[in-house]
């Protein structure tokens, strides 16, 4: 890794996320404008370095985004340079989240909330339909990950099971029983 | 409630949708202290406010707690991207090795079923009027065959929705 770069100062680093926090796109669209700011007009980091740490950050097990934000806070201005990125990053998503949430906990029981329930969910619905093809399709093909779908959906369906421990028992199948393949790719998250 | 959305965090790797699988199993099957409809109108917000897609979980988590929960739940989900400093150090030997990845694609495969069976759960329980078939079939034609953003096929559905709900009168006051 690189030593610190304190080409960017505190103060540019949380500008900078403050920017990317208000980004639409979510993690795709965030980390276009990021490598863009960065990249493009700020020259503050090679492309190749970029793209290194963006691989790096799918890696961990967090949001990819916040894993960034943590990894480049930290190539700046170490711990504080961490702390900074992430705030910036969180904070006009967060404000806006809980403002629209109280915004329904006040409609409770009221008409427009009725009317909520009939077209913004299934609306909803809707995405998370055709996120779960998306994500799914490279395992719809007769495979072990086919069976790890179906013994997954069903294990929580039919028979309860706690969905954490249902996860981790795939991940340890997958593991030890995909074996040594040409063509495994880093699961799409 | 914060153990399990850390857990949930980090069996699945922050992604927003699959997390709404097990928040759904966990707090709406199992403990029942959500409803699919609060968890689907947190889970819209997310496709409509900025920042990563994941932030929903302040949302749930102001649901049944207030604000301290949900300041409390951004923190769970963000500490995990800590380990992004470690894993710096080690890049190569993580980036090549094919027992992660490999357990990466069962996590990944098994979450796939998981949030086939919520997509049922949620269904089961939202489509309860013949509009909201109209909604979803119509959010779902914007989705798959049209290159509108997320956010708009979301609010022209639901637009579309609301005057049929009112050109219905299928909710009074």
């Amino acid at each position: 890794m690189p030593d610190r770069d304190p080409s960017v100062s505190l103060a540019a680093l949380f500008r900078l996320f403050l920017k990317i926090g208000l980004s639409f796109g979510a993690g795709t669209g965030m980390s276009a404008v990021l490598q863009e700011e960065l990249v493009h007009k700020r020259q503050a980091m090679p492309r190749r370095e970029f793209v290194a740490l963006f691989g790096l950050a799918r890696l961990v097990p967090s949001g990819s985004m916040t894993a960034l934000a943590v990894g480049i806070g930290y190539r700046y201005q170490r711990w504080l340079g961490t702390v900074a990125a992430l705030t910036a990053m969180i904070l006009p998503g967060f404000v806006l989240t809980v403002l629209l949430t109280v915004v329904y906990t006040l409609l409770a029981n009221s008409t427009a909330l009725r009317v909520i329930n009939l077209t913004l969910m299934p609306a909803a619905l809707a995405i998370v339909v055709v996120s779960a093809f998306n994500l799914g399709r490279e395992f719809f093909t007769p495979s072990l990950e086919l069976g790890l779908v179906i013994a997954g959906g069903v294990s929580v369906l039919l028979f309860g099971l706690n969905p954490s421990l249902v996860l981790l028992a795939g991940g340890a199948i997958g593991a030890i029983a995909l074996g040594n393949r040409d063509d495994t790719r880093q699961a799409s998250r | 409630m914060l153990v399990q959305l850390f857990v949930a965090n980090l069996l699945t790797f922050g992604n927003g949708t699959v997390m709404a699988a097990i928040l759904q199993q966990s707090f709406v099957q199992q403990a029942q202290v959500l409803s699919n409809d609060q968890l689907l109108y947190a889970f819209a917000l997310a496709r409509v406010t900025p920042g990563q897609a994941n932030l929903y979980v302040a949302s749930i988590a102001y649901m049944m707690f207030g604000l301290p929960g949900s300041v409390l739940s951004i923190l769970v989900i963000a500490l995990p991207s800590y380990l992004m400093i470690p894993l710096l150090h080690s890049y190569e030997f993580f980036r090549g090795n094919r027992l992660v990845l490999n357990m990466a694609r069962g996590l990944a495969a098994t979450a796939v079923g998981l949030l086939l069976a919520t997509t049922w759960n949620l269904a089961r329980d939202s489509m309860t009027a013949p509009v909201t078939w109209i909604v979803l079939a119509l959010g779902l034609a914007l989705l798959v065959f049209t290159r509108l953003p997320t956010v708009v096929s979301l609010l022209a559905a639901t637009g579309a929705g609301m005057i049929l709900v009112l050109a219905t009168g299928l909710v009074t006051p």
